[in-house]
């Protein structure tokens, strides 16, 4: 028996879980949300995540119903994500282990993030697609290692969706992707966007320059509402994320697709997905937002896969970092 | 701005234990400054007490690097008197 506790802040949500042997045991998580149209920057969310993390700590130990001392090994996000609030979370982390006299583990935000969902879903090994506010990733595993088969050469397709969603000055609670994905439901007339696949990679930036200059005349002059304007961006950009997620799967004889990261409850998302995979005879697999955005029980998993076949980190090196790519890790705990 | 002259600020915190002082220089010490940010950081400890030196040309640049160690501390503290068993 196994008992992992992961702390994680490498954006704007800063969570804790606690997983015993593949069983959520507890997973609180504090999000810092901006006025409307506005980003969280990095210093305010570092100051969210300080002035949070003790008492959702104290929360994951209480809905638990565990003592510090039941724990065996103590995981923070070492990245990638925002510099400031990585080392908020992980400065509680260290302090901890020390205090408890636990082993710590480094966990990368995107294994976490695979590892959560193949937890949750039971799939074996799906083609992954990793859409988030930082990321834009489609992965598969091979030879110990999750490979990057396609990425987005510029931003994420969350950071696009947050930003349009700026625009039209949605509300950020409990996300701008939620609002966008709600508004959407009423669109109806589609506007054609920049489309941009290169090869396995995608590029949302055009598209976010292309929209956030047309929006506000088409919606001034009442040609498109910003339903509308919601719709034919999801549409748009989901269209391109399925695309290369097939492709990786046709390349790879993938049966299996699962979709992890903030972006991945989006319902119109998972309901594409679905039905790409049932043309190909293939297995959709997502998580509801408990475990689709960012949570401290992912890096909990990750860490104990991790923790179990033998890795631990020693204080010194409990570093944090804001780039680290899926693909440095290699992956101990699979065949 | 624009000295040449080497300007510090140390900083001495006391902690109830000696285990405790142990305990914030090693999770603070981890972070290291950035290279070029122009602050050099020398953390220790002695019995109780944590030992901060840092160190730059730019009476600024130290401000902003002691502010940030300050509630780095902070919540290191704030961490042991919630969560430290008594030693």
């Amino acid at each position: 028996m196994v008992i992992a506790i992961g702390f994680e802040g490498s954006a704007n949500k800063l969570g804790i879980g606690i997983i015993k042997d593949g069983v959520v045991l507890s997973n609180p998580r504090h999000t810092y949300i901006t006025p409307p149209g506005q980003g969280f920057l990095p210093k305010d969310t570092a100051r969210h995540h300080r002035e949070h993390a003790l008492s959702v700590l104290q929360q994951a130990l209480d809905e638990a119903k565990i003592k510090p001392q039941d724990i065996d090994v103590i995981c923070y996000t070492k990245g990638p994500g925002m510099g400031a609030p990585l080392v908020s979370t992980a400065l509680v982390a260290r302090t901890v282990a020390q205090l408890w006299k636990k082993p710590i583990v480094a966990v990368n935000h995107c294994i976490g993030h695979i590892e959560m969902g193949r937890l949750i879903t039971g799939s074996k090994n799906p083609t992954v697609l990793y859409v988030s506010g930082g990321n834009t990733q489609v992965i598969a595993y091979s030879e110990r290692c999750y490979r990057i088969f396609g990425e987005t050469i510029d931003i994420a397709v969350g950071n696009c969706l947050d930003r349009f969603a700026r625009v039209l000055k949605l509300s950020n609670d409990p996300s701008p992707g939620y609002n966008i994905e709600q508004l959407a439901k009423q669109g109806q007339k589609y506007l054609e966007l920049p489309y941009v696949v290169k090869g396995m990679d995608v590029s949302f930036s055009g598209l976010l320059s292309f929209i956030e200059e047309k929006a506000p005349e088409l919606i001034e002059k009442g040609e498109y509402t910003p339903a509308d304007m919601c719709f034919s961006l999801q549409e748009t950009v989901f269209a391109m994320l399925i695309e290369i997620t097939e492709r990786a799967m046709a390349h790879c004889g993938s049966q299996e697709v699962l979709i992890v990261g903030g972006v991945g409850c989006n319902k119109r998302l998972q309901e594409m997905m679905g039905v790409m995979a049932e043309e190909r005879g293939a297995t959709l697999f997502a998580t509801d937002e408990r475990f689709c955005i960012d949570n401290g029980a992912m890096i909990a998993q990750a860490g104990w896969e991790m923790f179990r076949s033998g890795i631990t980190t020693e204080m010194k090196d409990t570093t944090c970092t804001q780039r680290f790519r899926t693909d440095e890790v290699e992956v101990t705990w699979r065949k | 701005m624009g000295s040449t002259t080497e300007q510090s600020v140390l900083l001495e915190v006391s902690f109830p234990y000696a285990r405790y002082a142990e305990i914030a220089a090693n999770t603070l010490s981890v972070d290291k400054e950035p290279r070029r940010g122009g602050v050099s950081k020398i953390i220790s400890h002695e019995g109780n007490v944590l030992k901060v030196v840092l160190q730059s040309t730019e009476a600024r640049l130290l401000r902003v690097s002691a502010n940030s160690f300050l509630e780095h501390l902070r919540l290191v503290t704030e961490t042991m008197e919630k969560f430290g068993p008594p030693v």
